[in-house]
């Protein structure tokens, strides 16, 4: 652990500089450039909000809201799981060329993933004040609710990262996972009310996204104090995934460049 | 042919060591689940690269090495700028900072090219403020005009090669690894980038490993030469003893 600290004092930087870059060439040669990044979860949001709200109405408070909340902690870690299988074969060139310790790769690629939930997030607290949802100071929570997805997402992504390297159909069996995980995490339903047999129960205990999903809602839009020995726990799952990350990269990342 | 020649130095410490170094191509190797199923029970094919070098370096001077192809000599240099990490034995550095010469590390070509500077220089292990006091002195090398603020995917392959050379060349490390003697861009600048390298070669304390095909580049720079034969050193000594052995052995 001592050397992954020493390793990312070493390299946040030029993590900080490479997330910078990509964040720049994405909208580097598009018409509508960073409007991109608001456009698309807002769009997203109304579809949902339609097809979940009228299509098959319900009757939640702050649908819109609600969907909007979800939906930015969804796509962190959708991104962050998608991007970091084919995170080191995309790298080619620059693994096989010069020795950086792998989980930088996947750490800068974290904080352009964070910086476009802090978009969907800005918009959430925009249709919230819009929505007229009543603001407590729980909001303020909800900087422990996203540490802990940061943490799973980023102890999840390293393994699969590491895996994603010799396991060629790793991708398929990903995608086919997150869909399943999609729905199950009740991004445009409310787990609680929909499920309200064991079901749910379970999903909410099992699933740390639909648990992490439905803690931040609890602080933002309904004004409720999170589960906090959920959260405790899920942290603590979360360092362990990150310890065992960590170590299988340190043992391994020399040789992903004999295979790729 | 201007022979290189170093100052008689009585207490030259040693830059590289490389002790019994072995490597092997396994390990991690490709697997689908339809390839696992055809493949059960097959055995892991090896692959010996190298098969225990050993050799030292004193600071100042160039090693070549030399060989023909696969037997090992890009696998070594890599090794020794720690892209693997060796499968038995050991490679010290003695605390010395490395690189391994190479065009275009880490380059975003919808950035500009002073961007990819930094980007590039960070990766080689350089921090900002480093790079910040070398920029001016990479931009004058390449010497690509305007286009430097221009995104890297507007340049020529010419313009491209010339900016990454820079890069290399001038964010100087104790220890340099290059594979191929490089001379890029239009003729002028060849001759500018062979005589960059020749003067960063050339300099008296930096310690330099030069793989190439070329006998006569070899013989031009290195203090010594390293024959590699399907990954054990055949031969290790002058230039002017080993490359005519090695020529006739070639010639069989």
């Amino acid at each position: 652990m001592k050397r992954f600290f020493n390793n990312m004092k070493k390299y946040y930087k030029y993590a900080i500089r490479s997330a910078k870059a990509e964040l720049k060439s994405e909208v580097a040669d598009s018409y509508l450039n960073w409007l991109w990044w608001v456009i698309e979860p807002f769009c997203f949001m109304l579809i949902y909000t339609f097809v979940f709200g009228f299509v098959f109405p319900n009757n939640e408070l702050y649908f819109a809201s609600f969907v909007m909340v979800g939906q930015a902690a969804w796509d962190f870690f959708n991104r962050m799981i998608t991007g970091s299988v084919k995170l080191i074969i995309n790298n080619r060139d620059l693994v096989t060329k010069v020795y950086i310790p792998k989980y930088i790769l996947l750490f800068s690629k974290s904080l352009t993933y964070l910086f476009k939930m802090f978009i969907s997030l800005g918009l959430a607290f925009g249709l919230m004040l819009f929505q007229h949802v009543p603001l407590t100071w729980h909001i303020l929570l909800l900087i422990p609710v996203l540490l802990v997805l940061y943490v799973i997402s980023f102890g999840v992504g390293m393994i699969l990262m590491h895996h994603g390297v010799t396991f060629n159909d790793l991708g398929n069996l990903t995608n086919i996972a997150l869909r399943m995980v999609f729905y199950l995490s009740g991004i445009f339903y409310n787990i609680r009310t929909r499920l309200s047999g064991t079901l749910g129960f379970i999903l909410l205990r099992a699933n740390p996204i639909a648990f992490l999903m439905n803690e931040a809602r609890k602080v933002c839009i309904y004004g409720q104090l999170p589960s906090f020995e959920g959260l405790a726990f899920w942290l603590a799952i979360g360092i362990l995934l990150c310890s065992y990350g960590v170590h299988v990269i340190h043992k391994y990342e020399n040789s992903y460049a004999k295979v790729i | 042919m201007t022979k290189y020649s170093t100052k008689k130095n009585t207490n030259k410490e040693i830059a590289v060591t490389v002790k019994d170094l072995h490597i092997t191509y396994r390990g991690l190797k490709k697997t689908s689940i339809r390839a696992s199923w055809k493949h059960l029970g097959d055995k892991v094919e090896l692959f010996h690269a190298l098969k225990g070098v050993s050799f030292e370096i004193e600071e100042g001077k160039i090693l070549g090495i030399i060989g023909k192809n696969g037997s090992g000599k890009s696998t070594m240099l890599r090794a020794i700028a720690g892209i693997f990490s060796p499968d038995k034995g050991s490679i010290d550095l003695h605390g010395r900072s490395i690189s391994l010469l190479s065009i275009g590390v880490g380059f975003n070509k919808k950035l500009t090219g002073r961007e990819n500077i930094y980007l590039s220089g960070m990766l080689l292990g350089f921090s900002e403020e480093e790079i910040a006091k070398k920029e001016k002195e990479i931009i004058d090398f390449a010497d690509i005009g305007d286009f430097i603020k221009k995104p890297v995917k507007t340049y020529s392959s010419g313009m491209y090669s010339k900016l990454a050379f820079a890069i290399t060349a001038i964010l100087e490390t104790d220890i340099m690894l290059i594979d191929e003697v490089l001379s890029v861009g239009d003729v002028k600048f060849k001759e500018k980038s062979y005589n960059k390298m020749k003067e960063l070669i050339s300099d008296d304390t930096r310690t330099v490993i030069i793989v190439s095909h070329s006998l006569g580049t070899i013989k031009e720079l290195c203090d010594e030469v390293l024959w590699l034969n399907d990954g054990v050193v055949k031969m290790i000594g002058k230039p002017e003893d080993v490359i005519p052995k090695y020529e006739e052995f070639m010639k069989q």
